[in-house]
């Protein structure tokens, strides 16, 4: 196979969950050299978040570790222990990007803080991806996605009922949004390390991320200006309709018909019932007003039709309702089919896994998953020969439990 | 020594519009690219037209929210219906690594500057497009707007109150998530291009980028043909409880707390003063927690119900318990972790008026990035037609005139 985008670049994970490790992953996908550290004895807590199976756990055959770290080489080390440290610094020397999700106290207490590691590799590029980032006040809280996500806002503002809980989506999302920051500068700090003179910590907050680019750019110079707000209205858009997620017969579609030539597209769909030609449906804005009238309208004919049908027959008439594809339905269809999406990677444990492919293609240099993710310690022979180490030093490493 | 940004050397022309093309070139930019965005007059961009405006006035170069999103990008217009102005985007592009849209597939090939055409005047050129669905398939010219998009890769599906239908989330995250891993793809085959010297057109599917955040759910189904619905704030592989979001006292105020391990689960069991129901058996151990997780977060709101949520949040880290306040977007300019780390920052717009918008969004502990608040309208107009493509005053004037730079 040709070499990849990022072939040459050596990364070196000091990761758990899914922001370091799936930053990481994003590297390996494009040919990096991916080398993820775990604990000696459980490895990274994913192993044992499933799914498995059958829904039996075992460490080697957790679905979500395995779509996090394909095309990665796997060692076991303690970098708490002296030399577990040793090791570590000494990986660090020959690496270009070292990706971390720990607790900034832990790493410095032990003694593996950026400063720490700039002396042993100047060079380095130290992507950092935590809850609430590395300085700050709450940077030694101790917190996990549901809290990143939740500080950001996003939750209060954008997804729930008003007056029920703020929601996440269902997934890790902020370490997602840490992850692909992580990546995109991590890879610029490498790419033009020359220019800037040397390595550097790369500093990312999920929860500031999405603060940000997310919460921050449709909100808060409405509210540093005019000091209003506003919330979560369980409505996709409150300002104009149709603009939500409404059941159908089979499921639910997200409907959408905001410009005239959108709502007269639905129209047309719908066999031009008369009371959409009524003075409170004219444009958007007034339709949104009398959204409580209208939703019910609407919904009684898309009781009647499924959703493959709805989507299908808006698009062909120039109205941008889609449906809501369960996971199944996302991942069975044709259009991700006839794109090869999803690929099948050979595990010697899980068998063939139909796994998500590379989330963009690069026509010259394609990426994504092609090797499993390694079993735990399944490459520690050769990496750690790679530093010189021998047969029986790795045995004395073993029996202190260091690696 | 003066400080020099990673991606100085690198120029971008941004055929971006409303969000996500803007974020990716804003990405660049904050690491220290040259960034054109290209737009004109002709056919304001939908962005610019969001309320609220600067100073309540009404105006494509008053938009806040706009600026927010797009602050990095520099701006030049061209009025690309005009056969003029079309020659100029390519003299441009000529003298760009990188081009970015995120129009439908087909859109920059209408205006004849698809990558055939550009690749022409730059052998070496990275674009990266980034359409809904990707540059091909039956799904190639779906519709969408960026809240909606998620509905195509399950995310929607899984997104909701527990066991009820799915809950819209009211905005477009997927569009600056994307134009931030867009950033990404272009780095990728920007040091493929240094090593190789080839170029090359990344197929961007948002769709496709976006429906990895579904992996855990996904998993389940590839492994064992299990479908997800909505969860709630619950555990994305099921593996904490209480894994949610609690009532405090207060309008709206609310308190994330999640628990992954017995420590944890001792904690906060201390943090409550022991209470006997928390030694019941059903909470005995993770797995019954799990199992038992809405009896669980019932007695769980009971007790938060009347506190503060700051105060409640700083007594459980005191226990070891991963626990943190529920913001709004009140909070944010106020809260002092963003303060202190100065994730927000007021600025004078180039046209005089001074806003709120982010910063840099990652710190960078050598190359602190450079923010270049708007842009206005056209504001590097002058520096790209004069000094770059050394157009002489008089012709410069003239295609002003002719609406060609407009």
């Amino acid at each position: 196979m040709a070499d990849g985008a990022l072939a040459g670049l050596r990364v070196i994970e000091l990761g758990e969950q899914v922001s370091a490790p799936y930053c990481a992953k994003l590297f390996a996908d494009f040919d990096a050299d991916v080398i993820k550290i775990e604990r000696p004895g459980a490895g990274d807590v994913t192993r044992s978040w499933g799914p498995f199976p059958q829904d039996e756990p075992h460490p080697e055959k957790s679905g979500l570790f395995f779509f996090l770290n394909t095309n990665k080489r796997g060692i076991t080390l303690d970098v708490r222990a002296p030399r577990g440290r040793d090791i570590f610094l000494d990986l660090l020397r020959s690496a270009d990007v070292l990706i971390e999700n720990q607790r900034p106290k832990d790493m410095r207490a032990w003694g593996l803080d950026y400063g720490a590691i700039a002396q042993v590799n100047p060079g380095l590029v130290m992507v950092s991806i935590t809850p609430f980032g590395q300085t700050g006040p709450y940077s030694d809280w101790h917190a996990y996605d549901l809290n990143a996500y939740h500080l950001s806002g996003c939750g209060h503002r954008y997804c729930g009922r008003p007056g029920e809980a703020p929601l996440e989506q269902g997934t890790f999302s902020a370490e997602y949004f840490g992850a692909v920051a992580g990546a995109s500068w991590g890879l610029a700090a490498a790419y033009g390390r020359e220019l800037a003179g040397g390595g550097q910590q790369i500093d990312v907050s999920c929860a500031e991320v999405i603060a940000a680019v997310f919460i921050g750019a449709q909100n808060i110079g409405g509210y540093a200006q005019d000091g209003t707000y506003n919330r979560r209205t369980g409505v996709g858009m409150p300002l104009g309709a149709p603009a939500t997620i409404l059941p159908c017969k089979d499921g639910h579609v997200w409907m959408l018909a905001l410009e005239p030539q959108q709502w007269v597209g639905l129209a047309a769909v719908m066999g031009n019932p008369d009371w959409m030609q009524l003075e409170q449906f004219t444009d958007m804005f007034v339709r949104a007003q009398n959204a409580d009238a209208m939703y019910p309208l609407i919904e009684q004919w898309t009781a009647e039709h499924g959703k493959l049908e709805i989507m299908e027959r808006c698009q062909d008439a120039g109205c941008p309702t889609t449906a809501v594809l369960s996971v199944q339905e996302a991942a069975e269809h044709p259009h991700l089919q006839q794109r090869g999406y999803v690929v099948d990677v050979e595990d010697d444990l899980l068998g063939t896994v139909r796994d998500l492919g590379a989330p963009f293609r690069l026509p010259e240099c394609p990426g994504g998953p092609s090797r499993p993710a390694p079993s735990l310690g399944e490459h520690n022979a050769e990496v750690f020969g790679e530093l010189g180490l021998s047969a029986n030093d790795l045995a004395a490493l073993a029996r202190e439990g260091v690696i | 020594m003066a400080k020099t940004l990673p991606l100085k050397n690198i120029r971008v022309a941004n055929f971006g519009w409303v969000w996500a093309g803007p974020v990716a070139g804003q990405t660049l930019a904050f690491l220290g690219a040259e960034v054109y965005k290209i737009e004109s007059r002709a056919r304001i961009d939908i962005n610019r037209t969001l309320p609220p405006f600067a100073e309540g006035v009404r105006d494509p170069n008053r938009s806040l929210q706009n600026h927010a999103g797009w602050a990095g990008n520099g701006s030049v217009t061209l009025n690309l219906r005009k056969p003029e102005a079309r020659s100029l985007a390519l003299q441009l592009v000529a003298m760009c690594d990188v081009v970015i849209e995120n129009f439908g597939p087909g859109a920059m090939g209408d205006l004849q500057l698809g990558y055939e055409e550009l690749r022409r005047v730059k052998p070496d050129l990275v674009m990266l497009s980034m359409p809904a669905a990707g540059l091909n398939g039956p799904l190639r010219d779906v519709r969408t707007y960026g809240m909606s998009l998620t509905s195509l890769t399950g995310l929607d599906s899984i997104t909701g109150y527990a066991g009820g239908p799915p809950v819209p989330v009211e905005n477009a995250f997927s569009d600056p998530y994307n134009g931030v891993l867009g950033a990404f793809a272009i780095l990728a085959a920007l040091r493929y291009r240094n090593r190789t010297g080839k170029g090359q057109h990344i197929d961007f599917s948002q769709q496709e980028a976006v429906m990895q955040m579904v992996a855990p759910a996904y998993m389940d189904y590839a492994l064992n043909g299990r479908v997800a619905g909505p969860i709630g704030n619950q555990h994305p592989r099921h593996a904490a409880a209480p894994h949610g979001v609690f009532p405090c006292a207060g309008d709206d105020r609310w308190i994330s707390i999640a628990v992954l391990t017995d420590d944890e689960w001792q904690g906060l069991v201390a943090a409550m003063g022991s209470p006997a129901w928390a030694r019941a058996p059903e909470f005995a151990d993770a797995a019954s927690r799990v199992r038992n997780i809405d009896a669980l977060h019932e007695r769980v709101a009971a007790w938060t119900a009347d506190q503060d949520d700051y105060e409640l949040a700083q007594r459980l880290q005191q226990h070891g318990v991963a626990a943190a306040p529920v913001l709004h977007v009140g909070d944010l300019l106020n809260d002092p972790h963003y303060r202190a780390r100065g994730t927000f920052i007021e600025v004078t717009h180039p046209l005089g008026f001074r806003e709120t918008i982010y910063g840099a969004y990652v710190k960078t502990s050598r190359t602190e990035a450079d923010v270049r608040p708007g842009p206005a309208i056209g504001q590097d107009n002058d520096h790209v037609f004069r000094e770059l493509l050394g157009l002489p005053e008089d012709r410069y004037r003239q295609l002003i005139e002719e609406q060609v730079i407009y």
